[in-house]
């Protein structure tokens, strides 16, 4: 489904270039649950902002379903952005101002649905992440972790392709990372969503399929876990 | 791009929904200030306008003037006109005067003055120079040798005291020369001084009628002008042309003609202060504007980079901000109207009072309100647009995170 073949990403020019990838390359199957590990600073933010089009390589080629996405208009990344590709934010990034429905039915809204059309795909994704009566709260009457499920409803309404997550629970305790990394555990499952998602957590990684470390913006190893999730695509 | 117009809605919506109400009261307020600026100098200054139309009423022109035709010194038969004029239904009174140049001295001290010559006791229904003598009497029927003399002239005037050449401190009873523009000298005993708070009053001097006659030896009841006035205020055009048809040939103008081409002399420094407060108003208030949005933009750049990273438009984002800056300028221009209506209120109760006698009262001119609102709801926009297109531009990188 995703295919990086070289991928670098360097931040400045010249001499005092900060190179945060060195050339990364490797395949993601639909329906896959991968986790990008690393040590601070070895490149897993700068990745993933590339791969949810949110940033652009410096080098390489980046195709989704053999699109040839590193090349795109903005335009037709921003169209992208919005019907193919869910990012979560480690801080949420919810509109303060919009109520947890309203946060997620402006994208469906944009996407052209109606009113009433884009209020009932809201509700049922906030649904689907265990808010069911929580859509009429803003993000302040709501705690970390109802924010970050609001933020993953929002990222899923649109069904998208691929889910990419940055540390979604980095600001989260325990049982707030769980009920997460749990709406994760079964959107992976129950419906087949394909998720990427950088952690810092060795105990995370008890939910993923597949482990991606990088260091220094190399891959340095590329470790499956659950063999039978695999196997399935 | 009607996606983009209901998400904008949405968003602006939304924010102006559970944004903070104190900021918005704030911009309101600042902004209603900005509205009151560029409408209250000019509706002020309109005061002084009709201020200063009343006083062409009430002294040179009356409602009606008529005046010779042509290169005509004078209106021929002023008797005959004044019999036409009398009879034509709505003019309540009328009356002919005889406006010459001249000079007056007083112990070494010469000014020039026009000199009206006019008959007095019919001057009590035309004009408001009996009523402003503010030491001595009016002239009566029998005065030959007597004068009045403006206040700014004779010295005494507590407005136009330094800025006009006077006789320096002439009293009623004192002697004045009067050198008229043919040669012809005589003396006067000064009857009154006259205060009008008005130059062309205050720099006036009135004679009898019957005095320039003899001085330039006229005959036949010459006029330079025969003033009416009206039963009812507003008919001045309908008497106007009743006063044609009655047959009077000469030039027949109203208070409002006349003042016209006065005021545009006159008025023209007042008009180029009127223009260039509105002008610099609207910089101030454009500025503003600007800098109020370019805050509020700013303070959102990280959510407007969020909106951009989750696949709302740029377009939907803008517009988002277009409507945000329209609804607050609606709400400031409603803040400001409220304000400047109930300020209209209060100096119409409470004039302005300059030289303690001139009341300026000011004066609401809706087609400048429009204008005004027009003007803000665009810069508006302008306003409003520009810092969020320029923010939606920036990398979604830069807008989130800073870099
Ligand atoms: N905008 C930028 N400009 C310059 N250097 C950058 C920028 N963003 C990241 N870097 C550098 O690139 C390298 C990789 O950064 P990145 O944020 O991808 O690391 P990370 O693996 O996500 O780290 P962490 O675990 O701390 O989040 C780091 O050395 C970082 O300092
Ligand atoms: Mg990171």
């Amino acid at each position: 489904m995703i295919i990086v073949k070289n991928l670098k990403r360097y931040y400045g020019t010249g001499e005092t270039a900060v190179k945060a990838l060195r050339g990364v390359s490797f395949e993601i199957k639909k329906g896959e649950f991968v986790a990008i590990v690393g040590a601070s600073g070895s490149g897993k933010t700068t990745l993933l902002r590339i791969l949810a089009l949110l940033d652009d390589a410096t080098e390489g080629e980046y195709t989704i379903r053999g699109l040839q996405v590193s090349s795109l208009p903005e335009a037709e990344r921003s169209y992208y952005r919005l019907t193919q590709v869910g990012y979560i934010f480690q801080d949420y990034a919810l509109i303060n101002e919009m109520s947890a429905a309203e946060n997620v039915y402006v994208l469906s809204m944009m996407e052209g649905k109606s009113k009433k059309e884009s209020y009932e795909t809201a509700l049922e994704a906030l649904d689907r992440v265990g808010l069911k009566g929580k859509h009429n709260r803003i993000p302040d009457e709501l705690s970390g972790g109802e924010k970050q499920r609001v933020a993953i409803a929002r990222a899923i309404a649109k069904k998208p392709d691929i889910l990419f997550a940055d540390e979604p629970c980095a600001n989260l305790d325990t049982t707030n990372s769980r009920q997460v990394l749990d709406v994760f555990k079964e959107l992976n499952e129950k419906y087949g969503q394909t998720i990427v998602m950088v952690t810092h957590e060795s105990w995370h990684i008890e939910y993923v399929d597949r482990v991606i470390t990088l260091e220094d913006g190399i891959l340095i190893s590329d470790e499956r876990i659950n063999e039978k999730e695999v196997n399935k695509k | 791009m009607i996606n983009d117009i209901r998400v904008g809605a949405l968003i602006a919506s939304s924010s102006i929904k559970r944004g903070n109400k104190k900021t918005l009261m704030f911009i309101v307020f600042v902004l209603s200030l900005i509205f009151m600026n560029l409408v209250f100098l000019p509706s002020m200054i309109g005061g002084m306008m009709v201020l200063f139309t009343g006083y062409m009423q009430d002294y040179p022109f009356g409602d009606v003037v008529i005046e010779p035709s042509g290169d005509n010194t004078y209106i021929n038969n002023a008797d005959s006109v004044l019999q036409k004029v009398r009879a034509v239904e709505g003019v309540r009174a009328a009356t002919k005067r005889l406006d010459v140049g001249a000079s007056i001295e007083h112990k070494q001290n010469v000014v020039g003055v026009t000199v009206t010559g006019l008959l007095p006791t019919e001057e009590y229904e035309i004009s408001r120079y009996p009523y402003i003598i503010s030491e001595g009497d009016f002239l009566g029927d029998l005065s030959r040798d007597e004068i009045i003399i403006g206040a700014a002239i004779a010295g005494t005037s507590p407005v136009f005291g330094e800025i006009y050449d006077d006789l320096g401190e002439v009293r009623a009873g004192s002697l004045v020369e009067v050198t008229y523009s043919n040669g012809v000298k005589r003396t006067y005993k000064v009857k009154g001084i006259m205060e009008g708070t008005f130059e062309l009053v205050d720099l006036n001097a009135l004679v009898h009628y019957k005095e320039i006659e003899d001085v330039y030896g006229l005959e036949g009841s010459k006029a330079t002008s025969v003033v009416v006035r009206v039963d009812k205020q507003g008919t001045e055009e309908q008497v106007q042309d009743k006063i044609r048809e009655a047959g009077v040939n000469e030039q027949v103008f109203t208070w409002a003609d006349k003042s016209e081409t006065l005021i545009k002399q006159a008025m023209q420094s007042m008009g180029a202060i009127d223009a260039m407060s509105k002008f610099v108003s609207l910089i101030v208030g454009a500025a503003l504007i600007l800098i109020i949005i370019y805050i509020n933009v700013l303070h959102r750049k990280k959510e407007i980079g969020i909106l951009k990273a989750v696949g709302i438009t740029p377009r939907s984002i803008v517009l988002s901000y277009a409507f945000l800056s329209m609804f607050y300028v609606s709400l400031g221009i409603l803040a400001g109207l409220v304000l400047y209506l109930s300020l209209m209120l209060y100096f119409q109760a409470n004039p302005v009072i300059f030289y303690e006698t001139m009341e300026i009262r000011p004066v609401i001119d809706p087609m400048l309100l429009i204008q005004s609102m027009v003007t803000m709801l665009t810069l508006s926009v302008i306003a409003g647009t520009l810092p969020a297109w320029s923010v939606s531009k920036e990398s979604i990188l830069k807008a989130i995170w800073g870099r």
